[in-house]
C-alpha cells in the first residue's frame, strides 16, 4: 500500500446531495423518504453471477495467471533456504550459481506474471463496473419521476456518485491487492505444509487472534466510519453554506456566529477522525500480537524439528522467512475485508435500482392528433396529505395559451406536473391530442409535453451538447436557430468558445436567466405540441423576468401553452385565464371577461392595477388605460420591445430606449 | 515486517479516501487577476506554521516512531540470532531467551507504533482543523476580498482538501524521521554483520528505488491523466441524475442514456489503459526487488562460505534487505506528500493573503439609536454607475428604479461597502463610508440582496439572525410585515422548522418572504432592499407593500425595484438610466408623466 493508492476524485460528485442523503431519512417537509430499494444478498449475488458469466474466460484466466505468479514468487524462500543449506553443508561457491540463476528467473517471472495478473483482474473489474453503472443509469433515468421524488433526488445522486466510487475504488485498489494477498497467504500456507505439516499448524496458531482482531475492528469501525461520513458531510455543508452565503453573512454581521459554527463542525469532524484512527491503530497493534505468536511458534517448531532431525536448519529458516513475509499480506487482506464489505453494500444499492421494473409500455400505438389537452374530474393528493386538486376540468384547444392563476398553494404547480406526467393523478382523466395518457404511456406523454419548471439545470459539457439532449440529431444551424428563436443566440455566441463553451458544473457558469433561456431553447428544439411553463421566470429578478417572458412567448409559438402565471401581465397576455383556489377551478375565461365578471381575478387585477397607479392617483393623463390590452402586448413585445436580452445578460448595456 | 501501511495510508484507504475525500467538482483554478499576495503568508510559511503549531506532537511522535522503526529493524536480526544460537545449536534455554527478547521487542514496537501513529495523525488533524478555521475566518472577514474571483465550491475544496494535505505534513514528518531511524539502525546492524554486505545493501537500495521511480514516473503520469478521464464518467452520471427533472421534462432520457454509454465506454477504455500501466509498473518493481534480494542472498552466501559471516548473519542480512525497502518507501512517500502539501499550502496562502476588498476605516458610526441614518451619494462612479448623486434623507422611504441590472448591482456594492467607488463618495450622516469600519457600518446600514441566502437553521433562527437578542417584538413585526408568518404556518413545525441548505425546501417566493423578514427584523437605521418580492405572488406582494412603510417608520429605507406595488408606497422615486440619475419624483407623478418610467415599471 503506497501513496499511489490515493485516489482521484471524480469531477462532479455533488457532496451536498450525498450528505443530505446521509443526514437522515426525514425531509424538511417532515415526510419520511421512501428510499429506492437495495438488493438483498441473493439478488446481488445472482446479478454478479449473471454479469461475470459473460466474462467467465477472462475471470478464469485472471485467477490462473495470479495463482501461477504467486506460486512462482513463493519459490524465493525455499531457494534462499537452499542457499543456507549449501552454506551449512560447506558446499563450494560454485554451487551457488544455480540458485542465483533460479532466484533471478523467479524474480523476473514473478514480475511478469504479477503484471499480467493485475492487468487481467483490472480488466475484469472495470468491465463489470462499466456494465453495472450503465445498467444503473439506464434504469435510473427511466424511473418514474414520482418514485425518484419520493426517495429524494439525493438518493439517486448518492448511488451514482459515492456508491459507484466505492466500487470503483475497490475494483482498482482493493480487488488486485486483496486477490494478491489472499493468494499469497493461501499458497504460503501450502508451502509451509510442504516444508513440514507441523509448520502449518504453528502458523495457524496466529489465526484465533487475527479473527478476534478483525471482529473487534469491524464492529467498531463501521459505526465510526458512518459517523465520520456524517461529520465531514456536515462540515462541508457548513462551509458551502457559510461561504456561499458570505455576502449575507457580512451584511447581517454573522461572521462570528458562522466562524463558530465552522469551528464546531470542523472540530467534530476532527474528533471523529481521531476516533477512527484510534481504531485503525488499535487493529494493527492487535495484529502485532498475532505476528508474535505465529513467529514464536515457527521458531519453536523449527527448533524442535531440527533437534529431532525432521528438517534441516535451512528448512527451519525458510519456514521463519515464509511466516515473516506473511505479515504484510495478512495485514492487507484483513484490512481490506472492510472494503469488500462496503463494496458489497454499494453494489447492492446499485443493483436494487437496476433491477426495478421498467416503465409501463404504452398500451397502444396511438399518437396525439394535435396539441389539445383535456382534463376531466382530475384529483390529486401527495402521499396521505389532503387533496391538492379536486374535480378539475380543463379543456385547452390546440395552440391555445392558458394561464393558471392563483395564490400559493392553490394547486397550480401540481396541476402542471400532473398534466406533464410527473405525477399520476389520483382520480380523473387526462387526454392529449384526443388520446388518454394511460394509452400513451410515460414515454408518449413526455414526447407530447415538455415541462419547464423553476428548477433549472445546465448539463455539464459543451453548450451545444446540452441543447442536443433535446434533439440529438440537431445540426449546428438548428441549434443556432433555436437559440435565436428565444433571443439567446447573442449571448451564447459571445461565450468564450461560443456554442462549444463548456458550461454547467465545473465549466463556465451561466446566470439563472441564461440557464432558463437555455431551457426555452431546448423546448424549441424538442418541439413538442404542448409546453408547460411553471414559474420559469420568477428567480431572474424583475428585469430578467420580463426578458424571459418574452423569450417564453416566442418559444410557445405554434404549440399549446399552459403557463403558471406569477405576474399578472403574463395572465393578461394569455388567450384564457384559469383561476385556481384550494385545488379547484373557480373562474375561467379571457382576461377581459374575468375582469368584467368582477370575481376573484378581477380583484387580483384591481390590486395589481391599483398598485400600478397608486391608490389615490388621478386618472392617467393618457386616455389609454394603464394596462396595455393583452393583444397589443404580445405584438408590441415581439415587435419593438427594447428590453433585449442584453439588458439581463450583458448588464453593461445602456438604458432603455424611449418611445 | 517491512512496508506495513502507515496509519495515514490505511486510514485514508479505509475511511479518509472513502468518506473524507471531499467530492467536489474540479473547479478550474481561477487565476488571480491583478492580485499580488502582499503582506500575507506565503506557501512556505503556511507549511512551516502547520508544523510549528504541532511542535510537541511532531517531536514526541517522531521519537516514538523512531523507536518503533528501530525495533522493526531488529526483528530480522533477532530471527537470525535465534536461528544461529538456538535452532542451529539445539539449546532450549537459548531459544526461550530469544523468544523472550522477541516478545519484549514486539511489545515495545507495538506500543510505540500505536502511540506514535495516534499522536502523528492527531497532529495532522489538529493542524488541518486550525487551517480550516483560519481560512473560514479570512473568507468571512467583514472586509471581504478572499471570496472575489473564487467560487464557493473552490473555496470549500481549499478549506477541506488543501487544509488536510497541509495538515498531513505534521503527520508525515514523524514518519519521515522514523524511516531515517530505521535506516540508521539497519545500516549499523548490517555493517556490524559485514562491511561489504552492508555497503552492498545500503548503496544498492537508492539506485534500486531510483530505477523504480524512473520506470514508474511516465507510467504514473499517464495513468493519472487516464484516471481523471475515468472519473469523468461518474461526473457525467451525477450531472444527468441531478438534471433528471429537466431531462424528463423534455423527454430526453434516451438521448441521455446513449450519451452516458459513450462516456462510460470511453472511461472504461481509459481505465483499462491506466490499469495496464499500473500493472506493468508493479510488475517491474516486483522483478527488480526480487533480483535485488537474490543478489544480497547470494553475496551473503559467498561471505558465509568463506567464513566471514555466520548463517544467522546471512539470514539477518536477507531479512534486513527486505525490511529496508519499507523505510525507503516511507521516505519516498513522505517526500511526495510534502510536494503535494507545498502546492496546497500555496493555494491556502493565496486565499489568506488576498487583499481586502475595502480597507477597514477606523471610525465607528453613531449607533443605530443615535445616528439619523442619512445616506448620500455624491458623484459616485463604479462600474455601471457614471456619476450618481442620490440623497436618502433620514427616515425616508425611497424607490430606485433602474432597468440595468449592472447599475443596481454596483449601487448595492457601494452601499454595502463591498467595494469602494472608483470616484465620488458615499456618506452616512455626513461621514464618508471609507472612514468607517465595514463591520461597524453594517450595524447601521443593511443591504439585503434579492437573492439573499438563507441558512440551514430554523425559519425563526434565520429571521432572528440579524436582530438584537432582545428584539422579540421587532421579529414578530417583521414576520407579519413580510408575510413570512404565513410561510411558517404552512411548515410542519411552524417557525421552528429547519430549512434545508440555502432554504431550498422553500419555494422561491417563500424564500424571499423569509429573507425579507430577516432584513426587517434586523431593524437597522438604514435598510436597502433589492427586488425583495420578485418571486412573490401579486396579492401577497401588495400586502407586503402596504405593511412595509409601517414597519420601517422613522427609519431610512431604500427600495431598488421596478415593482409598482412597492414603488407606490415610496415617498419618492429616483430613476437611474445610463449610469446617472435620469428622473426623480413621486411614483404617481412619474407614472403619468414619464413614458420610459411607465415602460420600466408597468410593462
Amino acid at each position: 500500500m503506497t501513496a499511489a493508492h490515493e485516489d482521484r476524485t471524480g469531477p462532479a460528485e455533488p457532496g451536498t446531495e450525498r450528505d443530505r442523503d446521509m443526514s437522515g431519512t426525514s425531509t424538511h417537509d417532515g415526510t419520511d423518504r421512501a428510499l429506492l430499494p437495495t438488493a438483498g444478498g441473493a439478488e446481488s449475488r445472482a446479478a454478479l453471477r449473471t454479469i461475470l458469466h459473460g466474462h467467465r474466460l477472462l475471470a478464469a484466466g485472471a485467477v490462473l495467471v495470479l495463482v501461477v505468479g504467486t506460486g512462482i514468487g513463493l519459490l524465493t524462500a525455499p531457494l534462499l533456504g537452499h542457499v543456507v543449506d549449501l552454506v551449512v553443508d560447506q558446499e563450494g561457491p560454485r554451487a551457488l550459481t544455480l540458485p542465483l540463476v533460479l532466484l533471478v528467473a523467479v524474480a523476473l517471472a514473478r514480475g511478469a506474471a504479477g503484471a499480467a495478473g493485475s492487468a487481467l483482474v483490472a480488466r475484469l473489474g472495470e468491465t463489470v463496473l462499466a456494465a453495472v453503472r450503465e445498467r444503473f443509469i439506464e434504469r435510473a433515468l427511466r424511473l418514474p419521476l414520482e418514485r425518484v421524488e419520493a426517495a429524494g433526488s439525493g438518493d439517486l445522486v448518492s448511488r451514482v456518485t459515492s456508491d459507484v466510487a466505492v466500487i470503483a475504488k475497490s475494483v482498482r485498489q482493493a480487488l488486485p491487492e486483496f486477490t494478491r494477498s489472499a493468494l499469497t497467504i493461501l499458497l504460503t500456507l501450502v508451502g509451509l505444509a510442504v516444508l513440514d505439516w507441523r509448520f502449518l499448524l504453528a502458523a495457524l496458531l496466529a489465526v484465533p487472534v487475527q479473527v478476534l482482531s478483525v471482529r473487534w475492528y469491524l464492529r467498531r469501525a463501521a459505526p465510526v466510519y458512518a459517523e465520520h461520513r456524517v461529520a465531514t458531510g456536515a462540515l462541508q455543508h457548513q462551509l458551502l453554506d457559510s461561504i456561499g452565503g458570505v455576502r449575507t453573512v457580512r451584511a447581517f454581521r454573522l461572521n462570528e456566529r458562522h466562524t463558530g459554527l465552522l469551528a464546531d463542525r470542523s472540530g467534530a469532524a476532527r474528533d471523529v477522525a481521531l476516533r477512527g484512527l484510534h481504531i485503525v491503530t488499535g487493529f494493527f497493534s492487535r495484529l502485532n500480537l498475532a505476528e508474535y505468536i505465529g513467529l514464536a511458534a515457527m521458531l519453536g517448531t523449527g527448533f524442535l524439528l531440527v533437534r529431532n532431525g525432521s528438517v534441516s536448519i535451512g528448512t527451519a529458516t525458510a519456514a521463519a522467512l515464509y511466516f515473516h513475509s506473511l505479515f504484510n499480506p495478512v495485514n492487507a487482506a484483513l484490512f481490506l475485508l472492510d472494503d469488500a464489505q462496503s463494496a458489497g453494500a454499494s453494489f447492492a444499492r446499485l443493483i436494487g435500482v437496476a433491477n426495478l421494473p421498467a416503465e409501463p409500455a404504452p398500451r397502444s400505438g396511438s399518437v396525439p392528433a394535435d396539441g389539445s389537452v383535456k382534463v376531466t374530474g382530475l384529483g390529486h393528493a401527495y402521499a396521505d396529505g389532503p387533496p391538492v386538486l379536486s374535480g378539475v376540468d380543463l379543456d385547452v384547444h390546440s395552440g391555445e395559451r392558458v394561464a393558471l392563476v392563483g395564490a400559493s398553494g392553490a394547486g397550480k404547480t401540481t396541476l402542471a406536473k400532473v398534466v406533464a406526467g410527473v405525477h399520476t393523478p389520483a382520480s380523473g382523466t387526462i387526454s392529449l391530442g384526443g388520446v388518454d395518457v394511460r394509452e400513451l404511456g410515460p414515454e408518449g406523454v413526455r414526447r407530447a409535453v415538455t415541462l419547464i419548471s423553476q428548477e433549472v439545470h445546465v448539463f455539464a459539457g459543451p453548450l451545444a451538447e446540452d441543447l442536443r439532449l433535446a434533439r440529438p440529431e440537431a445540426s449546428d444551424a438548428e441549434l443556432r436557430g433555436a437559440l435565436d428563436a428565444v433571443g439567446a443566440l447573442e449571448w451564447a455566441e459571445a461565450l468564450p468558445d461560443g456554442l462549444a463553451t463548456v458550461v454547467g458544473e465545473g465549466g463556465h457558469r451561466l446566470t439563472v436567466a441564461q440557464a432558463q433561456h437555455l431551457a426555452l431553447a431546448r423546448l424549441v428544439l424538442a418541439d413538442p405540441p404542448v409546453a408547460i411553463l411553471d414559474e420559469a421566470t420568477a428567480d431572474a429578478g424583475s428585469a430578467g423576468a420580463r426578458v424571459l417572458e418574452e423569450a417564453a412567448a416566442r418559444a410557445l409559438v405554434g404549440r399549446t401553452g399552459l403557463l403558471v402565471a406569477h405576474r399578472l401581465p403574463q395572465a393578461a397576455a394569455a388567450d384564457r385565464v384559469v383561476v385556481l383556489d384550494g385545488g379547484r377551478v373557480v373562474e375561467t375565461g379571457t382576461h377581459d371577461e374575468l375582469v368584467a365578471a368582477g370575481g376573484r381575478y378581477a380583484a387580483l387585477w384591481s390590486a395589481w392595477s391599483n398598485s400600478r397607479r397608486s391608490a389615490d392617483a388621478p386618472a392617467p393623463a393618457s386616455a389609454e388605460p394603464t394596462p396595455v390590452p393583452p393583444a397589443d402586448r404580445t405584438q408590441a413585445g415581439a415587435a419593438d420591445d427594447h428590453l433585449s436580452a442584453d439588458a439581463v445578460i450583458r448588464p453593461a448595456a445602456g438604458g432603455p430606449g424611449r418611445r | 515486517m517491512d512496508s506495513r501501511p502507515t496509519p495515514a495510508e490505511t486510514f485514508e484507504h479505509g475511511m479518509d479516501d472513502r468518506f473524507l475525500r471531499v467530492a467536489l467538482p474540479n473547479f478550474p483554478q481561477l487565476r488571480m487577476e491583478g492580485h499580488m499576495p502582499v503582506g500575507g503568508p506565503t506557501g512556505g510559511l503556511v507549511l512551516r506554521r502547520a508544523i510549528r503549531g504541532q511542535r510537541r506532537r511532531v517531536v514526541s511522535a517522531s521519537l516514538l516512531g523512531m523507536t518503533h522503526q528501530g525495533c522493526e529493524a531488529l526483528v530480522p536480526v533477532v530471527i537470525g540470532a535465534a536461528i544461529d544460537t538456538a535452532v542451529a545449536t539445539g539449546s532450549a534455554q537459548s531459544l526461550l531467551r530469544w523468544l523472550l527478547v522477541l516478545g519484549v521487542l514486539f511489545l515495545v514496537l507495538s506500543t510505540c507504533y500505536r502511540t506514535s501513529a495516534r499522536i502523528a495523525e492527531g497532529a495532522g488533524e489538529h493542524a488541518a482543523h486550525r487551517l480550516r478555521l483560519e481560512l473560514g475566518a479570512r473568507v468571512l472577514d467583514p472586509r471581504g476580498g478572499a471570496d472575489a474571483n473564487r467560487l464557493p465550491g473552490a473555496l470549500t475544496s481549499i478549506a477541506t482538501n488543501d487544509a488536510r494535505r497541509v495538515g498531513s505534513v505534521a503527520t508525515v514528518l514523524p514518519y519521515g524521521c522514523a524511516a531515517i531511524a530505521a535506516l540508521t539502525v539497519s545500516a549499523v546492524a548490517l555493517l556490524r554483520i559485514s562491511v561489504p554486505l552492508g555497503l552492498l545493501v545500503l548503496l544498492g537500495i537508492p539506485p534500486l528505488l531510483w530505477l523504480g521511480h524512473r520506470i514508474s514516473r511516465p507510467l504514473e503520469r499517464r495513468s493519472e491523466a487516464e484516471q481523471e478521464s475515468a472519473a469523468h464518467a461518474s461526473g457525467v452520471a451525477a450531472d444527468l441524475v441531478s438534471g433528471l427533472r429537466v431531462l424528463k421534462g423534455m423527454g430526453a432520457e434516451a438521448a441521455a442514456v446513449a450519451r452516458y454509454r459513450t462516456t462510460s465506454q470511453d472511461s472504461l477504455a481509459a481505465a483499462l489503459r491506466a490499469a495496464r500501466s499500473r500493472a506493468g509498473h508493479e510488475g517491474a518493481l516486483l522483478a527488480l526487488t526480487g533480483v535485488f534480494i537474490a543478489a544480497i542472498g547470494i553475496a551473503g552466501a559467498y561471505l558465509a562460505m568463506d567464513g566471514s559471516i555466520s548463517v544467522g548473519d546471512l539470514v539477518a542480512a536477507v531479512g534486513l534487505a527486505q525490511f529496508l525497502l519499507g523505510p525507503f518507501q516511507l521516505l519516498a512517500y513522505s517526500n511526495a506528500e510534502f510536494a503535494q502539501a507545498r502546492a496546497s499550502a500555496r493555494r491556502i496562502a493565496e486565499v489568506l493573503a488576498s487583499p481586502a476588498a475595502v480597507d477597514g476605516g477606523e471610525r465607528q458610526p453613531d449607533g443605530p439609536d443615535t445616528g439619523a441614518g442619512h445616506l448620500r451619494l455624491r458623484d459616485v462612479r463604479l462600474g455601471a454607475l457614471r456619476g450618481v448623486d442620490l440623497d436618502f434623507p433620514a427616515g425616508s422611504l425611497t424607490g430606485v428604479v433602474t432597468r440595468d441590472p449592472a447599475a443596481a448591482h454596483d449601487l448595492l456594492l457601494a452601499l454595502a461597502r463591498e467595494t469602494d467607488p472608483a470616484g465620488g463618495r458615499v456618506e452616512l450622516d455626513g461621514v464618508p463610508l471609507t472612514e468607517l469600519d465595514p463591520d461597524r457600518l453594517r450595524r447601521t446600514v443593511l443591504v439585503a440582496h434579492h437573492d439573499a441566502d438563507l441558512f440551514e437553521a430554523s425559519l425563526l433562527d434565520n429571521v432572528r439572525a440579524g436582530a438584537a437578542d432582545s428584539a422579540a417584538d421587532a421579529v414578530d413585526a417583521a414576520l407579519a410585515a413580510s408575510t413570512a408568518d404565513e410561510v411558517a404556518a404552512l411548515l410542519p413545525d411552524g417557525a421552528d422548522t429547519v430549512l434545508a441548505e440555502r432554504g431550498r425546501s422553500l419555494s422561491g417566493g417563500q424564500r424571499q418572504r423569509v429573507a425579507l423578514a430577516r432584513a426587517l427584523a434586523a431593524d437597522r437605521a438604514v435598510l436597502v432592499l433589492h427586488d425583495p418580492t420578485t418571486a412573490v405572488d401579486t396579492v401577497t406582494e401588495s400586502r407586503i407593500a402596504a405593511r412595509l412603510r409601517e414597519v420601517r417608520r422613522g427609519r431610512t429605507t431604500v427600495l431598488i425595484t421596478t415593482s409598482p406595488a412597492l414603488l407606490a408606497e415610496t415617498d419618492r422615486v429616483v430613476v437611474l438610466d445610463g449610469g446617472t440619475v435620469a428622473a426623480a419624483g413621486a411614483h404617481t407623478e412619474l407614472v403619468t408623466t414619464d413614458e420610459a418610467y411607465r415602460t420600466a415599471v408597468l410593462a
